[in-house]
């Protein structure tokens, strides 16, 4: 056999072994799983266990003792009231905005489609920023709010509007692609026997996309609790007037009450918890549930 | 009448999806809407049950015009070919829902869930979710959920379509069951020939946006009026034979002797011939039917069970007969099919050479048989050979297209051979002297002339006009032939003097109803119609102008008209124009069946 004969003659040999293949894919199988959970443990999970021990540091008593703090409690109170406002709010514009690109065409749509994701490509910081130069003294209505009397920027509504902002894209982004897939049969066929255009989109349309509606809402309400930097910028960090959970931490972290700042974060953290487990909980129900 | 239709159209980025499509359907009758993909047939189905708008015409179901009534309100059941059936109800809700809508009461609504999932067999599935159902199953359901609130009529859009063949011949048992019980007024959209023949009461079948035909099965297949429901219901094999006066001959042979075709000049005429009706024998001496067709050499013998499928090689002999649909020097093929008892008979196998007679064609009605090309020398011809529109209407009509040298084209001196007549429609280049060109061919007994440009636009408005009214049934005929292979529009116009009288324009008036009515009964063909008012000519040409994408067809009943009044709009050579030429007073062509 010659040596140019030999090369295509091993790798001929290889590939007619069967059981070697399948030894390196187990292996290869192995390896790859080992690696994520190595990188998952070091990223994610040591992180989240220093939270809760930090927090539980000095004891229970210092625990609870912060979220006596009534300053620690407005900032949970603004929180969740921003959650409970914009929410709603992006749940309406996401189901409006999907609805449209998935079902009519018009001038613009490609337009409006890459404006919906915008709020995500760009930095939170930024996003701030945006509203402090529309709302800000100095920005273009500055001075008509200021003389009207209506405080936005360092104010509850300008928290409202940067989260409403960063987080608008979710519950659309979700629904897109779903309407898209599902089509509008259904609705076709509910319209011919009958149905008006309310009932036909409470009694078909809104149950057959509830669980990506469900899963976007989640995702959304993740984002307007946990939002930091947008939130930062027009928020003005008022103790116990215009600081969220987030900078309620930071702030705590800042004055050095390290058990304080932990034990915020840590409720922050469960809440995060319980959100992540009811997404796996949609996901599963929406799984066997077509 | 259950459903009537009047000249419905629908223009997606202007072209006409469907296209003047007119339609009587009666009451309890089951009409299929057959076609291929792309036809118009789901759009016109779309239209009737309200879900798409519509440009032009009207809608009325049961003598109440909803033309211009919502989906909702029309009261009519549509089933989908995904079954879009609602997948977070159950069988049962799904049932009821056109009732809960209704505000009918519980009691009431459960009773004739019942009654439903008694008609299509499904008792007891109530509390199914549709996903835990088969295919056919979900079917049912949405059968059963489109007929809940007792509609008036019931549309079927592809139903069968998801479905593997043995659940679907059981489905079609039930539908039309389920039909015959209610005595509903069904219209079922399927592009699958079989399923139409098994079902319908009646066929219309589309093309191109245009209904090109309805009648019952038997007649659409043994009685087509266009080519493309002669090979579209069925396998056909396409023979371009000559009819003179003693009926139609291939090649050089007289063929099938049939009622009397008494046209003065012998002309190329399409004949259909069906592969069951080909008779395969030893010898021309072993025939037992009279016709005999021609030689051939078995080329292919498929066993299919119940029939055998063969297809045969004619022998190349100058008097062979010749198929339409090879174009070129390409095979020539005849297809066949014979019953078991046939085969015993006479056993054939590849490569044997047999005899091949014909027990039954059917002249099509049409007057564009085939296309000569007509120039004269070869590069002209050559490039009209590849001219956009000649070639898509040559294989849209399934036909060859033939060139022809003829150096003396435009000669101002006729020769007195007029028996070397070219056969089919003539197809000249547009030039300066294309009315000579024109002249000349007539009076060598070509009687249609399509004449193209060099570049034109696919058309997408046909202008049609004749000059004397000797020549209106065959140019009707002629444009009925073109319009049913384009999707274009067609508009008649006709052109009255600048000062008619009150008295003389009501008469131009009734001329343009004549000519509607007539292409509407005749031909199958809808069209619109325009009156204009000057000279003929002039009056076309500024209605040609007025936007791209137009082609003529014209009709002149003297061969003079073409070098003095139409000259000029001829040598404009902006648009494809077909001219139709019939003398005054000649004998009209009998093109009835053999």
């Amino acid at each position: 056999m010659t040596a140019a004969g030999a090369a295509p003659g091993s790798l001929q040999e290889l590939a007619g072994r069967p059981g070697r293949a399948t030894v390196l894919s187990a292996l290869g199988r192995r390896c790859l799983i080992g690696l994520s959970v190595a990188f998952l443990a070091a990223l994610l999970l040591a992180p989240l266990a220093v939270v809760f021990a930090s927090a539980f540091h000095s004891g229970v008593q210092k625990y609870l003792q912060t979220f006596a703090d009534p300053d620690t409690q407005a900032a949970i109170r603004l929180t969740l009231l921003t959650a409970l406002v914009v929410v709603p709010v992006n749940t309406v514009f996401g189901l409006a905005a999907a609805w449209a690109i998935a079902k009519f065409e018009f001038r613009g749509k490609t337009l409006l489609v890459t404006l919906i994701d915008l709020p995500v490509a760009i930095s939170p910081v930024i996003s701030g920023m945006l509203f402090v130069l529309l709302f800000g003294m100095r920005g273009w209505f500055g001075a008509w709010l200021a003389a009207n009397g209506v405080s936005i920027i360092f104010a509850t509504p300008g928290i409202m509007i940067a989260t409403l902002f960063v987080t608008s894209p979710y519950v659309a982004r979700e629904l897109i692609p779903l309407m898209q897939q599902l089509g509008d049969d259904e609705e076709e066929a509910a319209i011919t026997l009958g149905a008006g255009a309310w009932m036909t989109f409470f009694r078909v349309t809104l149950p057959k996309i509830r669980w990506g509606l469900l899963y976007g809402v989640i995702l959304c309400n993740a984002r307007a609790m946990g939002e930091f930097g947008a939130v930062s910028v027009v928020s003005g960090h008022i103790r116990g007037l215009t600081n969220t959970m987030p900078l309620a931490i930071e702030a705590l972290y800042n004055d050095y009450d390290f058990t304080g700042a932990f034990a915020v974060a840590s409720l922050l953290t469960l809440l995060a918890l319980a959100t992540l487990a009811l997404k796996a909980l949609v996901e599963r129900t929406g799984d066997r549930q077509p | 009448m259950s459903i009537t239709l009047d000249q419905l159209t629908k223009r997606y980025q202007g072209v006409p999806v469907v296209n003047d499509v007119s339609l009587e359907i009666g009451d309890g009758e089951f009409f299929v809407l057959l076609g291929p993909s792309g036809s118009g047939k789901s759009t016109l189905l779309r239209a009737i049950a309200g879900l798409s708008g519509l440009d032009h015409g009207r809608i009325a179901l049961h003598g109440r015009d909803v033309t211009h009534v919502s989906a909702r309100r029309r009261g009519v059941g549509l089933v989908f070919q995904n079954y879009a059936l609602f997948r977070h109800m159950t069988v049962g809700e799904n049932i009821e829902f056109a009732l809960r809508v209704r505000r009918v009461r519980a009691a009431q609504r459960r009773r004739r869930r019942q009654e439903l999932l008694r008609l299509v067999a499904l008792e007891g599935m109530d509390e199914r979710l549709p996903a835990q159902l088969s295919g056919g199953q979900q079917q049912r359901v949405a059968v059963a959920r489109a007929l809940a609130h007792e509609p008036q009529v019931l549309l079927l859009d592809e139903p069968f379509g998801a479905l593997d063949a043995k659940i679907r011949e059981g489905l079609r048992r039930t539908i039309r069951e389920v039909q015959r019980e209610l005595g509903i007024t069904t219209i079922l959209v399927t592009h699958d020939q079989e399923e139409a023949f098994a079902m319908g009461d009646r066929i219309g079948v589309m093309n191109c946006g245009r209904l090109l035909e309805s009648g019952t099965p038997q007649d659409l297949y043994t009685r087509p009026t266009t080519r493309f429901v002669a090979t579209f219901l069925g396998a056909a094999n396409l023979i371009l034979a000559r009819q003179g006066s003693d009926g139609p001959r291939w090649g050089a042979r007289p063929a099938v002797h049939g009622p009397g075709a008494c046209g003065a000049r012998e002309r190329e005429v399409v004949a259909v011939v069906r592969p069951e009706e080909i008779e395969i024998a030893r010898s021309s001496e072993t025939l037992a039917c009279s016709n005999f067709l021609g030689r051939g050499v078995v080329e292919e013998v498929l066993f299919t069970g119940a029939l055998e499928r063969a297809r045969i090689r004619l022998d190349e002999q100058p008097d062979a007969p010749i198929l339409a649909h090879a174009n070129g020097d390409g095979a020539v093929l005849i297809e066949t099919t014979r019953p078991q008892f046939e085969q015993r008979a006479f056993a054939i196998s590849r490569g044997q050479s047999v005899t091949i007679g014909v027990r039954r064609a059917h002249v099509l009605p049409t007057p564009l048989s085939s296309f000569t090309i007509c120039a004269p020398n070869s590069s002209a011809a050559e490039r009209l050979a590849g001219n956009s529109l000649l070639l898509d209407l040559s294989s849209r009509m399934k036909t060859r297209i033939r060139k022809h040298l003829e150096p003396m084209l435009g000669a101002s001196t006729p020769s007195r051979d007029s028996t070397a007549a070219l056969p089919g429609t003539a197809v000249i280049g547009a030039r300066a002297g294309v009315a000579s060109d024109a002249k000349w061919l007539l009076e060598h007994g070509v009687e249609e002339i399509l004449i193209l440009p060099e570049h034109a636009p696919a058309p997408q408005r046909v202008l049609i006009h004749w000059t004397d009214e000797s020549a209106r049934s065959a140019t009707l005929a002629a444009s009925a032939s073109v319009l049913r292979h384009l999707a274009a529009e067609a508009i008649y116009i006709d052109v009255l003097p600048e000062q008619t009288s009150t008295a003389e324009r009501s008469f131009g008036i009734r001329a343009l109803l004549d000519a509607r009515s007539e292409a509407r009964a005749a031909h199958g063909l809808e069209i619109r119609t325009e009156l204009r008012f000057g000279v003929a000519a002039q009056a076309l040409e500024q209605r040609l102008s007025e936007s791209p994408g137009h082609m003529l067809i014209v009709g002149v009943a003297s061969t003079s008209q073409l070098t003095s009044e139409l000259a000029a709009l001829l040598a404009m050579a902006r648009w494809p124009v077909l001219l139709v030429h019939r003398e005054r007073g000649a004998p009209a062509h009998s093109r009835s069946a053999a």
